[in-house]
């Protein structure tokens, strides 16, 4: 693929724009508060398309055209299942304490509902989890790059990494949560021409059903029995795992998107902002997942497009579905903004890890242990020196990705150990007035241990059974599903039993931490479409019928 | 100029406006002039941007 003028200008275009939005958010900040969680103070519209905007990182739009090529329809599971219901959950239920408790990020909620070393445990996994997040993007962004493009995989990352520190370190959250807007709207307008264009070309969605096999084309369906689906799982691996503790564990508890929704600029925008989110969210995979299909569809038919396959005797090779695709059928000019928008999601996925890492460690790690009651000046100065030490150091995890690829391999699946059990810490946390520090500390630890344990007795694909296979699942994805649930069910049992055990905080103490101790903003002078339920059930409706029709 | 929606419609006008200047190239899967729609779609949308921020709220 080459790229012209007008392509090479559309991207200068872009790289213009995102520097600019962040010298015109740099007048803003004065306070170590205004740098990292934007006072409060942005529109709910704004943290709504940056809430999903942060999750569209790379994995989002090449890795779910390549699952929509390899496992069919049954990938809009990710979001209508997998994405969806938990962004309702934390909207009506949660925000109320996250935003309420006046906590500044996730690990300093668990500090002020539990304790100490809880926090820390959190902080400490979630810093060195961005960071490596956040390498392992620019990774794939400068190997995508290399091969696609023929560009050097340091000038590529490199040249990334200087325009996101560039409006990260000018303008510090807003001007992250600002660019992620116009990256969603670019992504968007970028990729649904692909969409509409190859659907169009494989002969529409009846075309597609005709080419392929029966279970590539529905949801539920074939979801009866593992060996009938290419994913491999069953509804309730499905929906415990997916739905239930992968999902809500992300989307719940991770700081990367909880964060804009924090930044919102008063109760009812944050609450409304995963809810407003959930309306682009539910369309996407129309998006990104439908090309993947498409490209399947074509590659059977006498179209001229081949489905592109890995050398020598290696198979399909799902990840170019979508570059190869965007060679086909888009002309020079489009092709710019389509690889424009490419870049834009390696770089919103990358910025929103660089603004979570550097809002953990300024204030739950480096204020709490390292240097407490300095001056705010001093804050504002370590945040901005940790944004340049934080993209340093995904630039490091980069290489490290390029040269010990099993290594990532083995740290992602580390950090899926540590993630899997943390929401069912949430849950009891804010639920459950009973629920302890040592209890929370004590469950996560056993999660993190049985997710492990697990790993190492059950093999798929090849991995896992590192301590002597016992069971042996049809897929990986079935077995990160199954991982996931053992190590949430053993986090919620472990934490109620050490909780019975210990001493519960004082209920003065969790006033504004707990439900029943809580009070819920009323919303009743709000017109409808500001009211969190009333959202929220227009999403329902929406998300039954989409899941009815592709059944 | 701290609404977003401002340099939204500035980027995706200029954008738009590029690529119908450029309308006669043709991807090789389809005869469909995809940088005329694409260029018209992306200034209707710059234009519903700037309509938004300039309305009083």
């Amino acid at each position: 693929m080459s790229l012209g003028t007008i392509d090479y200008a559309v991207l200068a275009l872009y790289f213009g724009f995102v520097l600019g939005i962040g010298f015109m958010m740099r007048r803003k900040v004065e306070t170590s508060a205004d740098f990292l969680t934007s006072h409060h103070s942005v529109p709910v519209w704004i943290t709504s398309l940056a809430f999903i905007a942060a999750n569209l990182g790379a994995q989002e739009v090449v890795g779910m055209c390549a699952s929509g090529a390899k496992y069919g329809w049954m990938t809009s599971h990710f979001y209508w299942v997998g994405a969806v219901p938990a962004m309702l959950f934390i909207g009506v239920f949660m925000m109320p304490f996250y935003y309420g408790s006046k906590a500044r990020s996730v690990p300093e909620y668990l500090r002020m509902r539990f304790d100490e070393k809880t926090r820390a445990l959190n902080a400490a996994s979630f810093a060195v989890m961005t960071l490596f997040s956040s390498g392992v993007s620019m990774y794939a962004l400068g190997n995508l790059f290399h091969l696609v493009l023929g560009w050097d995989f340091t000038a590529s990352i490199l040249l990334s990494a200087a325009i996101v520190l560039g409006y990260t370190f000018l303008g510090g959250l807003t001007s992250a949560i600002y660019n992620e807007v116009l990256q969603f709207f670019l992504i968007v307008l970028g990729f649904s021409p692909l969409a509409i264009l190859a659907v169009l070309k494989a002969g529409g969605w009846e075309g597609m059903k005709m080419r392929m096999a029966p279970a590539m084309t529905h949801t539920w369906k074939y979801l009866g029995d593992p060996s009938q689906n290419p994913m491999g799982i069953e509804v309730f691996g499905m929906v415990a795992g997916l739905g239930f503790v992968l999902s809500f564990g992300y989307w719940c508890t991770d700081f990367l998107v909880v964060q804009r929704a924090m930044a919102a600029d008063s109760m009812s925008a944050a609450r409304r902002t995963p809810l407003v989110a959930a309306f682009p969210k539910m369309i996407m995979p129309f998006i990104v997942i439908a090309p993947g299909l498409a490209a399947m569809a074509l590659g059977q038919m006498n179209s001229g497009y081949a489905f592109p396959m890995k050398e020598g005797a290696g198979g399909p090779d799902y990840d170019m579905a979508l570059t190869t695709l965007m060679a086909k059928f888009y002309p020079s000019g489009m092709l710019g903004v389509g690889l424009t928008a490419l870049m834009a999601s390696f770089m919103s996925g990358m910025a929103g890890n660089v603004t979570a890492f550097n809002t953990v460690f300024t204030y739950d790690l480096y204020q709490s242990y390292i240097r407490k009651g300095a001056p705010d000046s001093h804050y504002l100065m370590v945040a901005r020196m940790t944004t340049v030490g934080g993209v340093a150091l995904s630039i490091a995890t980069a290489y490290l990705a390029r040269q010990f690829n099993n290594i990532m391999d083995l740290l992602q699946l580390v950090f899926s150990f540590v993630n899997a059990p943390l929401f069912a810490t949430f849950l009891l946390g804010m639920f459950w007035k009973r629920s302890t520090g040592h209890g929370a500390f004590t469950g996560l630890l056993a999660g993190t241990i049985a997710a492990a344990t697990t790993h190492g007795l059950t093999l798929a694909e090849g991995k896992g059974g590192w301590i002597s296979p016992t069971h042996t699942f049809p897929s990986t994805m079935a077995q990160n599903f199954w991982m996931a649930i053992f190590a949430w069910s053993v986090c919620f049992g472990v934490t109620i039993l050490v909780s019975l055990m210990t001493a519960p905080k004082a209920e003065a103490d969790l006033k504004g931490l707990v439900y029943g101790l809580t009070e819920v903003p009323s919303d009743e002078n709000e017109p409808w479409y500001r009211r969190p339920l009333v959202l929220a059930a227009i999403v329902v409706v929406c998300l039954i019928a989409l899941n009815a029709i592709f059944w | 100029m701290s609404d977003l929606r401002i340099p939204i419609a500035f980027f995706f006008g200029i954008t738009g406006i590029l690529l119908m200047t450029v309308t006669a190239n043709r991807a090789a899967l389809t005869d469909a002039p995809v940088n005329l729609y694409a260029g018209m779609a992306m200034l209707l949308f710059a234009g519903v941007m700037a309509w938004l921020a300039r309305r009083p709220s």
